[in-house]
């Protein structure tokens, strides 16, 4: 991706929030005169941005908000429910295209029908004009298209009766299409009898197709766009390359394929043409070129083939809807603060200070100078690299923190059409969106959150009328927060509903069998409603669109003990519940290599770890419990890990002895294990409860697939 | 002028057709609806010259001079 791109996205993406944030704000107050202006100049600043990059599709778009809302400003229109809701389709839109230029680093190609179809969403519903043609009437397209299979834009023009006499040839216009491929005539009204034609009264519909694009046609219209329809055709099985790009690469595969001498200079040629072709669509041409290497490097067409193959098919692939948006949480797009910058630079000079100090003590030493000053001179500037060092991590760590804003700002929308869904009134107020945590922890956090809001809106809130017989308010409140709390960053999200009754989510987990029924009543109320956090409870009676998709609660608690965080429960029937998410500020990845011992896994922390060597069992010396054996003339204690740890070794003793020498605090031992498995990256998280202080372990880290995997310290180990 | 008609009662169109023509053309062919109107030499036509072909739909002798008449519009006349 460019940098005007990169930047764009960044750019487009705060302008459509703001202006998401001001449309929703102006759909509970209409009369919000600050948030109407707000909202439109969102969407003129998002206009020029798109101009800038040459995104003519979301152009027309937002440009057509941009209309709406300032006839809205001078009272023509009122902000009624249509208004806001094609906006924020308009804006749901252009979200949805940043996220394929991110996947795809280039702009959609096949934007157009979208940015139509919204175009067409804030026609006022009351001034329909007379001449639009009924929707879904596409007969007309059915009949051209065996005129020009190929086409890819459809037209129909249907004049102003009186557009003769502002000069309009809607004729000519058309005549001068680009890529005009074919074109159809009929009358608007039957034809009248001979003697009561009116020349000078337009009367023609003018049906067209191109191989083109949308916006290309409706520039080439210019003012009679209002009285055309264009649409953007199916793409042809082609997959979205212009016909003759296609035809071109396929004369190449051709071209590869004829059996003969001279292998090398066609397919030389045939690269040539291929590459160019999809370099003037400015599509990727690397594959071919490598392909093209090897193919005459074996003297075999075949590779070639295959990736001009590809090129022809995998546009087809890549026309196919994105993924969904909101899928996508990761940012790859970082706004750093500026003094966070500062602050590198700083500690780059800091670093190059460093640097000279130790070349100066190189020399010295060539010099063969006394030893004593040059090693004093050595030790100073380790230890301003050490602490320089330490402080460039803080820095970079600090770049990757980020706003919570990140993922809060998704959730407007989604809520609010989740209620519509579900017919609820619901208000949302986002609170600390400004906290702060690691980009690993922000990035994390929409799904669980956004599971979460879902429960909280399907099961917690009220339908209407229950809240109404409780003495509630129509509209429920949900209170998205967050809050730093020294290095913790706490979530929350809370509603006003029903609540959780501590006595039917026992009788929920009885019938599922998740305890036994005594035992559950002996639980306190608060360990109780824990239990929806438990593998396979759901308290939902009726599945619903939402939620009850077979993800329950638990998984939101695995995805937060991931990162190391911890999800509670608090509730009081009848007045609501607030879930709350713990998490830490900052996510050390520790990287660790995996052993086995007794039968389970460990992770010993790299920075620990020397070496790993093997030793036959009859080197190991024996003094009275202790163990020890000699490497390279040193001897070193030896640990068994699985009796270290109280762990029964089943598995027979080989004769071989797997050892990893580790050094802690300036101990040096060894361990032996079972088996050595890979390295592994992984958040730690500290003990607690029970374990914590137990020694010899640093923590757990839950590993990909869910299990626990216990990091050892090594230098508890070896005391 | 650019249409016109002949001893023969023949309408001829030629050249570019501008809107005008329209309202020639239909009183031409209002005074004789069996006339040929001979359009060989026509190299565009106004959408209201069309407009009038169409509704009448007169004999046409053809094929027009311009590309575009002939390859898209006549065809829609035949």
């Amino acid at each position: 991706m460019n940098e005007f791109l990169e930047q764009f996205v960044i750019e487009v993406r705060d302008l459509a929030e703001q202006a998401a944030d001001d449309l929703l704000a102006l759909e509970r107050d209409p009369g919000d005169r600050d948030r109407l202006d707000s909202a439109f100049r969102g969407f003129h600043t998002l206009k020029g941005a798109a101009a800038i990059v040459e995104f003519a599709a979301m152009g027309r778009a937002v440009h057509a908000a941009e209309d709406v809302l300032d006839a809205v400003r001078r009272g023509v229109r009122p902000a009624g429910t249509d208004v806001i809701d094609a906006s924020l389709a308009c804006l749901e839109a252009v979200r949805g295209w940043l996220d394929r230029i991110e996947a795809a680093g280039d702009l959609p190609a096949d934007a157009d029908a979208a940015a139509d179809a919204l175009v067409a969403g804030f026609a006022a519903p009351a001034s329909t004009p007379a001449a639009s043609p009924p929707a879904g009437d596409q007969g007309w397209i059915d009949d051209l298209r065996p005129r020009a299979p190929d086409a890819t834009v459809a037209l129909r023009l249907i004049p102003d009766a009186d557009c003769f006499f502002r000069a309009e040839d809607p004729l000519a216009l058309v005549a001068g299409l680009p890529g005009l491929a074919a074109v159809g005539l009929a009358p608007r009204r039957p034809w009248p009898a001979a003697g009561d034609i009116d020349p000078f009264a337009c009367n023609l519909v003018v049906m067209a197709l191109c191989r083109s694009t949308v916006a290309a046609v409706g520039d080439h219209l210019g003012p009679m766009r209002r009285q055309a329809e264009i649409l953007a055709l199916a793409q042809d099985p082609a997959g979205g390359l212009p016909a003759p790009a296609a035809a071109l690469l396929q004369a190449q595969i051709a071209l590869a394929r004829v059996e003969g001498d001279n292998l090398a200079g066609r397919l030389g040629a045939a690269g040539r043409v291929a590459a160019n072709v999809l370099r003037r669509l400015g599509r990727p041409t690397a594959a071919i070129e490598t392909a093209l290497a090897i193919g005459l490097d074996a003297g075999d067409p075949q590779p070639f083939v295959t990736a001009v193959e590809a090129a022809l098919a995998g546009d087809a692939r890549k026309a196919a809807p994105a993924a969904a948006p909101g899928t996508t949480a990761a940012a790859r797009a970082l706004r750093v603060d500026v003094e966070r910058i500062d602050a590198l630079v700083r500690l780059t000079g800091e670093l190059t200070v460093v640097k000279n100090a130790i070349g100066h003590a190189a020399g010295m030493a060539r010099d063969g100078g006394d030893a004593r000053p040059l090693a004093e001179l050595l030790r100073r500037q380790h230890a301003m690299l050490d602490s320089l060092t330490a402080e460039l991590q803080r820095a970079v760590l600090a770049i990757r923190v980020l706003p919570l804003r990140h993922v809060f700002q998704r959730f407007p929308l989604m809520v609010r059409d989740m209620a519509a869904t579900l017919g609820k009134t619901v208000q949302l107020n986002i609170e600390g969106e400004d906290t702060e945590a690691d980009k690993t922890v922000v990035e994390a956090l929409f799904e669980p959150l956004l599971h979460v809001l879902r429960n909280a809106l399907d099961h917690g809130i009220e339908d209407a009328e229950t809240r109404a017989a409780r003495g509630k308010a129509a509209a429920a409140q949900l209170v998205l927060s967050a809050g730093r709390h020294g290095d913790q960053v706490i979530v929350a999200v809370a509603d006003d509903g029903a609540g959780i009754d501590p006595a039917v989510i026992r009788r929920v987990a009885a019938a599922r069998g998740l305890a036994p029924a005594a035992a559950l009543d002996a639980l306190p109320d608060d360990e109780a409603i824990d239990l929806i956090f438990a593998p396979g409870f759901s308290t939902a009676t009726a599945v619903t669109d939402l939620s009850g998709r077979g993800v329950g609660m638990d998984a939101v608690r695995t995805a937060i003990g991931r990162i190391g965080g911890r999800v509670t429960v608090a509730s009081r029937p009848g007045a609501g519940t607030t879930v709350r998410f713990a998490l830490p500020f900052s996510v050390m990845v520790t990287r660790v290599m995996t052993v086995e011992a007794g039968g389970q896994v460990f992770g010993i922390p790299f920075d620990a770890v020397v070496e790993t060597t093997q030793c036959a069992r009859g080197d190991i010396a024996t003094v009275g419990r202790a163990a020890a054996f000699v490497l390279r003339d040193r001897t070193i204690p030896l640990i068994d890990l699985a009796e270290a740890l109280g762990r029964e070794t089943k598995i027979p003793r080989r004769p071989l002895a797997s050892i990893v020498v580790t050094e802690a605090a300036g101990l040096v031992g060894a361990l032996e294990v079972d088996r050595i498995g890979a390295p592994l990256d992984v958040m730690l998280k500290p003990l607690e409860g029970l374990l914590a202080g137990m020694r010899g372990i640093a923590g757990t880290t839950l590993t990909g697939d869910g299990r626990v995997l216990i990091v050892l310290d090594v230098q508890g180990l070896l005391q | 002028m650019t249409v016109t008609r002949d001893d023969d009662g023949v309408i001829h169109l030629s050249g570019s057709c501008p809107v005008e023509d329209a309202d020639t053309l239909l009183r031409l062919l209002g005074d004789d609806p069996a006339a040929l109107v001979d359009w060989r030499g026509c190299t565009a036509a106004h959408a209201a010259v069309v407009q009038v072909l169409m509704a009448l739909l007169p004999a046409l002798a053809g094929p027009p001079a311009g590309e575009f008449l002939q390859r898209h519009v006549a065809p829609l006349l035949g």
